[in-house]
């Protein structure tokens, strides 16, 4: 796998002998977008940020149902993300970093604390500090601007944009977020013979060798799906909890790339494929997966704490056989209702599964 | 001085965050009694209803008194998909207890948590920080009998 190459240190020291600048132009041209789904172009988000005190970052929140690739870097890499983010500090001309980690992987935590005090010798080049704050569990401070609140000790409620972050972020300074998997790739990169394309998949469902998989962008779904070994045929493919699903059998030949997923509905997102199979119940799944966003809503605006209530009492109705024939329609009203009037992208994503499932499997909500 | 001191006088020199008070009084005491809460907010002068705001906001902080182990399964799609209800009512039936209760002599609460990253080895659980995966009944039985 190219995410488990190692740089001892070999990228850091040569972007010492490079212009600032000349690093930020190097990450531009290589294409590198962010890995957490945002998908924008990180030399440019670096190239955005304002001027004086500034911070980095590192957003190890993952909380996407369905998504641990940077869990596996965080275990199988972890001194390439170090590097990665000394290399991103210095590009920028920061001096604090901060590893913003899941409460649910404090575990991992030791281990990076003693890679940080043995990468001291370096990060003294640069006079940067780098810590760990460990989240508390809530998948909205996934958000890079509840990530602020949550680290400045505020109730995290996501902030209006502008400012961006680049410009005002962590008390009120530059601040640049970037998920794991992006700042691994820099030394890479910085190194040279980079595919921009290899990216981590993690697959999991009803698969019989779950995972992640290193995968070429654009490789037909059908090949990334046989990779983890499905039980039975496949009925859906579901992008996390918020990216939606797409219909297995009628899509089987689509080369995956973010725009493509797109064009049929769903959202790619970070990559977390969860494969379901033909014996299970679509109705059902759509439960499960609203069941996390009312578990999640921070509860701030209507749309997304009372909308996603009530879709999953719906839900319910629908699987007790005690629907009535106008109840399809009001779910369908009511998944888009959420998403065009939510407050923030977690209320927005909440029903993209379920206009996916309304879209492909309409038939199994009719009672 | 002791830990919770000593972090709070990190806090007033902007080197440590809100948060991982918060965190270090959970992991001595499972849970932030209303007394902790009272004392952070005198020694930082923040108002007793931020901080409460704050800290309940979050799964891994509870704000009521909770067991010695908690236990917090996944029941997001792909642990759902492998199982997970059943090893809920297994859970509920061997503690006798529900989501969100105590057992009766402080040892076990039992709680839902979303995805925790174990997709791959679903079903999974975490009992306060560690994660157990691959769950199958004879391993929570197991698991539940080593917890002493
Ligand atoms: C509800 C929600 C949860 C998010 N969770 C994460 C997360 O766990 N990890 C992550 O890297 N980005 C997450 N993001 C995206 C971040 O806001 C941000 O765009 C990202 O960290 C930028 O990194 P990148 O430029 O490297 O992609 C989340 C966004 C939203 C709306
Ligand atoms: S959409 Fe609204 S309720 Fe949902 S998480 Fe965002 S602000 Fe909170
Ligand atoms: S769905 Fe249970 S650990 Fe991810």
């Amino acid at each position: 796998m190219q995410i488990l190459r190692k740089s001892n240190w070999e990228g850091f020291e040569k972007t010492r002998k490079m212009k600032r600048v000349d690093i930020i132009n190097a990450v531009k041209k290589s294409g590198l977008k962010g890995r957490s789904g945002s998908n924008f172009l990180t030399g440019l988000k670096w190239e955005l940020m304002g001027k004086g005190t500034r911070y980095l970052i590192c957003n190890a929140d993952e909380g996407e149902p369905g998504t641990f690739k940077d869990k596996f870097i965080l275990e199988n890499n972890p001194s390439l993300l170090i590097e990665g983010i000394a290399i991103a500090s210095y590009a920028m001309d920061i001096h604090s970093a901060i590893i913003y980690l899941r409460g649910e992987y404090s575990y991992l935590k030791p281990k990076l604390e003693k890679l940080i005090k043995q990468s001291e010798k370096y990060l003294k080049k640069i006079k940067l500090k780098i810590k760990i704050v460990l989240g508390a569990g809530s998948y909205l401070c996934g958000e890079e601007t509840a990530i602020l609140e949550s680290i400045e000790g505020n109730r995290p409620l996501v902030r209006k944009k502008p400012p961006h972050p680049s410009q005002s972020g962590l008390h009120g300074k530059p601040t640049c977020i970037n998920n794991v998997e992006t700042l691994a790739n820099i030394p890479l990169i910085i190194l040279g013979d980079w595919n921009n394309n290899l990216q981590l998949f993690s697959l999991s469902g009803d698969l019989k060798e779950p995972g992640i998989y290193e995968i070429e962008l654009n490789m037909p779904l059908k090949h990334i799906v046989s990779l983890g070994k499905p039980k039975n045929e496949p009925k859906a493919v579901y992008f996390g909890g918020s990216g939606g699903c797409i219909p297995y059998q009628k899509f089987r030949n689509l080369q995956v790339n973010e725009e493509t997923i797109s064009e049929k509905g769903g959202f790619l997102g970070a990559r977390g494929l969860i494969i379901v199979g033909k014996d299970r119940d679509i109705v059902d799944i759509s439960r499960t997966l609203s069941e996390f966003f009312v578990y999640e809503s921070c509860g701030y605006c209507t749309p997304c704490r009372e909308g996603n209530f009530r879709v999953v009492e719906l839900l319910e109705k629908m699987e007790n056989g005690k629907a009535r024939k106008e109840d399809v329609k009001l779910l369908e009203q009511l998944a888009h209702h959420i998403s065009d009037t939510s407050y923030c992208a977690l209320g927005v994503a909440s029903t993209t599964h379920l206009k996916c499932a309304l879209k492909y499997f309409k038939k199994e909500f009719k009672i | 001085m002791n830990k919770l001191d000593n972090l709070i006088s990190q806090y007033k020199e902007g080197k440590c965050e809100l948060i991982t008070l918060f965190e270090e009084i959970v992991n001595s005491k499972k849970y932030i009694p209303f007394e902790k809460l009272n004392y952070l907010s005198k020694k930082l002068d923040i108002p007793l209803a931020k901080l409460y705001t704050t800290a309940s906001f979050y799964s891994l902080i509870p704000t009521a008194k909770k067991g010695k182990y908690i236990i917090r399964i996944c029941n997001n799609l792909s642990c759902n998909l492998n199982g997970s209800e059943s090893i809920l009512e297994m859970l509920k039936k061997e503690l006798k207890i529900n989501l969100g209760e105590t057992t009766k002599d402080g040892k076990f609460s039992l709680e839902l948590t979303s995805c925790i990253g174990c997709c791959d080895s679903a079903p999974a659980m975490l009992i306060n920080n560690k994660p157990y995966v691959k769950l199958d009944k004879t391993k929570v039985r197991k698991i539940l009998r080593e917890l002493k």
